[in-house]
């Protein structure tokens, strides 16, 4: 599927769910009308978005929390995998865009791509449950169900490779960090 | 001048009199007797985590959650994490407490005598990224734990609290 088809099915599921993306994810989601008060991008250190997002699930547990992460990035910090499922945040959702790509820096393949499995990864790290979808509708059909789900549960995108050149959020991530801070307290 | 043990029990009050809620770390040798209070305790909540990296992420999205985090890490892992510390706090201008044992110093000697680099260029480190710091050479230095943490909020940045014998 493309990434846009995908960004929309989140969208249409989030609901109230804080959200957390990064790298390619970002712009996006923030076209897609999602970059509210509790919205984070992750900028300026690949892999980090699945920790920041298991801070917040932490932080607010009766919160539900989407984190749109990248292959290339998860990658970087592939322990976060075992670390997220030993916190076992039952209200954590983790997306990973899966197009093989480091799309960012101009398409370069990621190591392995094809050999390893994201879903077989997060399963043998703890995560409560994983999938993979391929075709938006069958992922729409799906979603509601997957983040009524405990968590952690990380959910692999399959999307297409795009040969567009890399957008990157307007936003200050110390504005969206003060500014969920606060949206959080009232 | 050396370096003196700190009880760990003493680290510890200073801890919860600034009402941290969270503990993350990557265990350090240097502070494995405060790691067993913490493990031994509901609050705060001890976390260990896979890597320094993942550690400066989680205490983003807990300060961004409204909770009052801190690091316990050694003086590699601070090595290890420069960029998320760059952009998940320098940048992000997010509040980080890091208490870093000196691991591998020759605690009869000042930090800066040292042959290591680990212990030897942690300080230089921290100055070339602005990052204030606090050595801890003794009991008595105990209480710039409190000043720190009070530093990284009214900052919104890194404070870095170095821990320069093991604790007891």
């Amino acid at each position: 599927m493309e990434r846009l088809e995908a960004i929309q099915v989140l969208a249409e599921c989030r609901n109230q769910a804080l959200s957390v993306a990064i790298m390619q994810a970002c712009v996006p989601w923030h076209d897609a009308g999602q970059a509210d008060a509790f919205h984070v991008d992750a900028q300026g250190c690949m892999g980090s978005a699945s920790s920041i997002a298991l801070g917040l699930a932490v932080a607010q547990p009766d919160r539900k929390v989407l984190v749109l992460d990248g292959d290339g990035s998860l990658l970087m910090q592939l322990g976060s995998l075992v670390t997220v499922a030993a916190a076992a945040p039952a209200n954590l959702y983790h997306f990973v865009f899966d197009n093989g790509v480091h799309q960012s820096s101009g398409n370069q393949t990621v190591p392995g791509a094809g050999k390893f499995n994201f879903v077989q990864l997060a399963l043998a790290a703890g995560y409560a449950s994983a999938c993979s979808f391929s075709d938006a509708a069958e992922m729409r059909a799906e979603l509601p169900r997957l983040v009524a789900s405990t968590g952690p549960v990380l959910i692999r995108l399959e999307i297409a490779r795009e040969n567009t050149h890399p957008r990157w959020p307007k936003a200050k991530m110390a504005d969206q960090v003060q500014a969920m801070r606060s949206a959080l307290r009232s | 001048m050396g370096a003196r043990s700190i009880p760990a029990q003493l680290l510890l009050d200073h801890i919860q009199s600034c009402q941290i809620t969270h503990v993350l770390t990557v265990p350090d040798t240097h502070q494995k007797t405060l790691l067993a209070l913490l493990a031994a305790r509901d609050q705060p909540r001890l976390l260990t985590v896979c890597t320094e990296d993942e550690a400066v992420g989680i205490n983003l999205g807990l300060y961004a959650g409204g909770q009052r985090p801190m690091l316990l890490i050694q003086n590699n892992g601070l090595y290890a994490c420069l960029n998320a510390i760059k952009a998940l706090s320098l940048d992000a201008q997010v509040p980080l407490l890091m208490l870093i044992g000196e691991f591998g110093r020759d605690v009869s000697l000042p930090s800066r005598e040292n042959k290591l680099r680990a212990v030897r260029l942690l300080t230089p480190t921290l100055d070339t990224w602005g990052i204030p710091h606090y050595q801890l050479e003794g009991p008595d230095d105990a209480g710039c734990l409190v000043e720190a943490y009070q530093r990284a909020e009214a900052q919104c940045g890194p404070v870095a609290v170095i821990v320069g014998a093991p604790t007891t």
